[in-house]
Order: C-alpha cells, then sequence, then structure tokens
C-alpha cells in the first residue's frame, strides 16, 4: 500500500523528469519556432549510452552482439557523459535536419519531415547495432545505495529519489544559466527577435547550435534517468515517451520555461495518484487531463496568447 | 603618411548603384551616394520611398541586387549581419524592436554584446542613463512595459553601446511628442559633435534637415535629389513634397 509521502515523490520525480525533457524541445522551439520531432529518438540514445556506460551488455541480437565496454561508470558518471554525447549527436541532427532547410527559409512544416526522418534513422540504427530487446541497468549502478530508503516512516525507492535531485539540480542550474549569464541572455534575445538580435551583433546561427546542444543534453539525461527506474523497453520507447512529453510541453505553454516544468510536475502527480488496479490506463487518464486542460485554456497554462516567429 | 590621410578622408560607407528587389517589386534602384567621417546624412522620403531597405541592405538583412556597399573602401556584400554591427555599424530598427520580456538594464547589456572592454562598457552605460534620465529610473524594469518614447529612447541608447562609428537610425522620432523630437533632435546633435557619423532616416523632414550635415532624398526607389542640408532646407522643391507642402 503506497503512503501518501510515496505518491507525492513518485509523481514530483516522474513529473521533473518530463519537465526535463519537454525542456529541451521548448529551447529549441524558443529560437527557431519548430518542434524537433528527433528529441524523442535523441532521448532513447541516452538511456542507451547510459546503460553502456554504467557497464551494460549487449544482448544477443543486434550487430554489436555481447559488446561490453571494458570499465563500468558509475551512475552519476555515466549520466553527464551520456548527456554531453547525446549533445553532439543533437548538433548533427541540426546540421542535417535543420541547418539546411534554415538556408533556403523552407516552411516550418518540412522541419517536422526531416527531423522525424532523423528521428526514425537514429531509432533504426540502435535496432541495427543494440538489437530489439528490452534493458535494465544493472543493479550495481548505483553502487551502495539500498534499493529503498525509509523516510518519515515511509519506504521509498531510491531510485524515484535519485530522479528527484538530479532533475532539480539540472533544472536550477539551467535556469540560472538562462536568466543570468551573457549566453543565456543571448539565446533568450534570439528566441524573443532573432533579427535585432543579429543587430546587436549576436551571431544568431551559433545561439541555435547552443540550443541544440542543451536540448541533446536534456534529453540524454532524461533518457538515462527513465531507463534507471523504468528500464529500457527498447529502440522505441522514446517514441510513446517522446509524444507524452509534447503533450506536457503543449500544456506549459510552448516556449515557456517555468511552464515546461510546472506542466511536467501536474502530470506527473496526476499520473502517480492514478490507483495501481487502473495502472493499465494511465497513458489515458494523462491525456485526458491533458485534453482537457487544453479545452479550457488553448495557450496552455502559463504561455503567451500567441507566439509570432518571422 | 600620405596613405593614412587618404584613408581618413575616403568616405566612410560608399554605397554604388544599389538596387534591391523583393521577389517581383524594385524597392531601390541604382542608387548612390556617401556617408564621410562624422557626417550626419539625412534620408528622407515618402512611405515606401525604399529608406528602410537602403539600412536594412547595409546591414545585410536584405541582398543587394546589384551595386556595391563600401565599408571604409572594403565590399560588405558577403559579410554577415553580425560581421557589419562588428565592423562598427550600429542600427537602430524601425519601429524600436526593443526585447520586451527583458529588462532595461539587460536591453543595454546586450547592447554592448561584442565588447570585450567591461569598465569602459560601465562607463558608456552610465553615459545613456544621463542621456536619458527616464531610462535610468526604470533600470529593472521589463523594457515591454516602457512607453512608446521610453523604448524609442531605450532603443537608441542600446546602439549607442555598441559603439558604432557610423550610427543608422530608422525613424527614431516616430510617435514622440513634439518637446521629445525636439529633445531627441539635441541629443543626435550633441552625438554627432562629438565625432559619431549617422544616417537619419525621417518622415519629419524639418526636424533632421535641421540637424543634418547632408541629406539624400529618395522618391520610389530612385534618388530624387541629394545635396548640403542648409540649401535643401530652402529648397522649394523638397518644400512642396515633405516640408508642410502637400502630400
Ligand atoms: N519584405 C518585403 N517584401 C516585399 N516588399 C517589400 C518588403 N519590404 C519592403 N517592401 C517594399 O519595398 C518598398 C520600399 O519599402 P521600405 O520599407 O524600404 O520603405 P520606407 O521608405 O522605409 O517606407 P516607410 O517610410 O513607410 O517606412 C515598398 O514598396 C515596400 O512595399
Ligand atoms: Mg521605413
Amino acid at each position: 500500500m503506497d503512503t501518501l509521502l510515496q505518491i507525492l515523490i513518485n509523481g514530483i520525480s516522474t513529473g521533473a523528469v518530463y519537465g526535463l525533457f519537454a525542456l529541451g524541445y521548448t529551447l529549441v522551439f524558443s529560437v527557431l519556432g519548430v518542434i524537433n520531432f528527433a528529441h524523442g529518438a535523441v532521448f532513447t540514445l541516452g538511456a542507451y549510452l547510459t546503460y553502456l556506460l554504467v557497464g551494460g551488455a549487449v544482448g544477443s541480437n543486434g550487430l554489436l552482439a555481447g559488446l561490453q565496454l571494458p570499465f563500468a561508470l558509475p551512475f552519476w558518471a555515466a549520466l553527464p557523459v551520456a548527456g554531453l554525447l547525446t549533445a553532439l549527436v543533437s548538433l548533427l541532427v541540426e546540421a542535417t535536419a535543420f541547418r539546411p532547410l534554415r538556408r533556403h527559409g523552407a516552411e516550418p512544416l518540412l522541419y517536422l519531415i526531416t527531423s522525424l526522418g532523423a528521428g526514425v534513422i537514429l531509432v533504426n540504427l540502435l535496432q541495427i547495432l543494440l538489437g530489439a530487446e528490452g534493458y535494465a541497468m544493472p543493479t550495481t549502478a548505483l553502487g551502495s545505495l539500498p534499493i529503498t530508503l525509509s523516510l518519515a516512516g515511509a519506504q521509498l525507492r531510491t531510485v524515484q529519489l535519485v530522479l528527484l535531485v538530479v532533475a532539480a539540480v539540472v533544472l536550477a542550474v539551467l535556469s540560472l544559466w538562462l536568466e543570468g549569464s551573457r549566453g543565456g541572455k543571448a539565446l533568450q534575445a534570439v528566441s524573443e527577435d532573432a533579427t535585432t538580435a543579429r543587430l546587436l551583433g549576436i551571431d544568431s546561427d551559433a545561439m541555435i547550435r547552443l540550443g541544440f546542444a542543451v536540448s541533446g543534453f536534456l534529453a540524454g539525461i532524461a533518457g538515462g534517468l527513465v531507463g534507471l527506474s523504468l528500464s529500457i523497453t527498447g529502440p522505441y520507447f522514446g517514441i510513446s515517451y517522446g509524444l507524452k512529453a509534447l503533450g506536457v510541453l503543449v500544456l506549459g505553454g510552448l516556449g515557456s520555461v517555468p511552464g515546461a516544468v510546472l506542466a511536467g510536475l501536474i502530470v506527473g502527480g496526476a499520473e502517480a495518484l492514478v490507483p495501481g488496479e487502473w495502472s493499465g490506463y494511465k497513458d489515458a487518464i494523462a491525456y485526458a487531463f491533458l485534453f482537457a486542460v487544453l479545452l479550457l485554456r488553448p495557450q496552455g497554462l502559463l504561455g503567451r496568447p500567441q507566439i509570432s516567429k518571422v | 603618411m600620405s596613405a593614412g590621410s587618404l584613408g581618413l578622408r575616403a568616405p566612410l560607407l560608399q554605397i554604388e548603384g544599389l538596387s534591391v528587389r523583393y521577389g517581383g517589386i524594385t524597392a531601390l534602384r541604382e542608387l548612390s551616394f556617401t556617408v564621410g567621417q562624422g557626417e550626419l546624412v539625412a534620408l528622407l522620403g515618402a512611405n515606401g520611398a525604399g529608406k528602410t531597405t537602403t539600412l536594412r541592405a547595409i546591414s545585410r538583412l536584405v541582398d543587394a541586387a546589384a551595386g556595391r556597399i563600401l565599408w571604409q573602401g572594403a565590399e560588405l556584400a558577403r559579410l554577415s549581419t553580425e560581421r557589419t554591427v562588428r565592423l562598427g555599424i550600429g542600427h537602430c530598427p524601425e519601429g524600436r524592436r526593443v526585447l520586451a520580456r527583458q529588462s532595461v538594464a539587460t536591453n543595454l547589456e546586450l547592447g554592448a554584446w561584442l565588447r570585450r572592454d567591461r569598465s569602459v562598457i560601465a562607463t558608456d552605460l552610465e553615459r545613456c542613463y544621463q542621456l536619458f534620465p527616464r531610462l535610468a529610473e526604470r533600470r529593472q524594469q521589463l523594457a515591454g512595459s516602457l512607453s512608446g518614447g521610453e523604448q524609442q529612447m531605450l532603443a537608441i541608447a542600446r546602439a549607442l553601446m555598441g559603439r558604432p562609428t557610423l550610427l543608422l537610425l530608422d525613424e527614431p522620432s516616430l510617435g514622440l511628442a513634439p518637446r521629445l523630437v525636439a529633445e531627441l533632435m539635441d541629443t543626435l546633435a550633441g552625438l554627432h559633435r562629438e565625432g559619431l557619423a549617422m544616417l537619419l532616416v525621417e518622415q519629419n523632414a524639418a526636424a533632421a534637415l535641421a540637424i543634418a550635415d547632408r541629406a539624400v532624398v529618395l522618391e520610389s526607389g530612385n534618388l530624387r535629389l541629394q545635396g548640403p542640408a542648409a540649401e535643401l532646407r530652402h529648397d522649394p522643391e523638397l518644400q512642396a513634397l515633405y516640408l508642410g507642402g502637400a502630400s
């Protein structure tokens, strides 16, 4: 029987990771005005990379069958390394699926196709290399931490606390950076008015690349965290997660950073409140909730009524 | 020595046979004029004459269909907008374009984006606040919450924070009360006396001619006339067109 505290921690930790992931969409959307549909695939890649870096072995189906890295990093080291690698992959996605279109001033709809294409290629590559089977993070990943911790009389899964702490730290650092640093302010300037930013001497192409890199980092971290808490069910596991995060993004208000976090917490909380015997309907309940809120507030919780991009 | 002094006498900005097209529409046709070191040139003309297009071409926001734009003798044609800013061309765009979701202070700080001389930036910031005391009172306020006139001041101050050699100003007096227009023109004249070169686009031709050294008048994308501001102030043709004559 779950206690209220357990439900609360589950909800907040799941929601914080949704928030991290949705923020990745937000960063790209705010500088380019388009959704990056390869984001879910980058998330998947982050989960697999984390799995390999903590010493997980590849199964028997893929081209890399039986591969295991000669070293095993602790989870706290593997996660940022995976994040840096997915940041690089995200830059590659920008260079191949976005930049050529931008050069030609293409329609926003075309970015949907090219980024979706990049995502599908990435997922298929994972399948070819690592096979279609599911993987669970080795139990040694968290080192000597016990499986459960007791807090105020409740038994809590350690994994949920790890999710919560990592997501909170990353979100805090990211918002400090966005609001306080030179680069963060320049990124916001490009997202508000790219032409004016260029007239101030801000290299908007460089800022777009920065947005993709940070977005890829967030996707990779979120992937590693979800892989740790729920296991990796196969190369496609990022797709359904990505769709739900897209819902979270819309719920928060497209382009709003605090909105993405708030919406993540709400959806995570709503899911955690679904009783165990109904858990098969978790997604349906989450989507019904999203649907209902958007009927009442089409611009999202914290979104501005209209976003115009030139 | 002679090369150096020659360099100083060469115009800062030289536009030769510039044409710009938007799809099928020709917005500028074979336009030529110059802006010298420290010179204040007024760029006048009716709505749709091509004034904004001229400034956008100089800042490389639109491509030239023909002709050349030379900055201290070197072609700008292949450079990015960011490069023109780095070279010393500041641009205060039409319609203010302040960053509404950022504070006044952050707008000004981003105006100095390319500069690394922190202590001089701090001095310049104080100078901007002296020049526009209203901005000083509102430095932590979001730029979007400023009045139209205050936003205009912020846009000009932000362009000054980049320490430009040449400042392109697109209708800075638009929407300002007459008293504020006079104040603004005084401020611009003061900056000009300190050696800042300007290309000033204005609907308010009388105000611009009062402080300009020279003026260039466009009509439907063509050069209509150009000459010393002192002469154009009394030019009957211009009087009829823009200085209180029928429009
Ligand atoms: N992006 C664009 N696409 C198509 N035509 C344009 C574009 N921008 C300007 N034009 C056209 O080019 C011509 C010159 O416009 P421009 O904005 O340079 O005029 P302006 O002199 O600045 O006018 P105003 O005083 O009204 O600001 C106009 O006929 C205008 O309709
Ligand atoms: Mg104009």
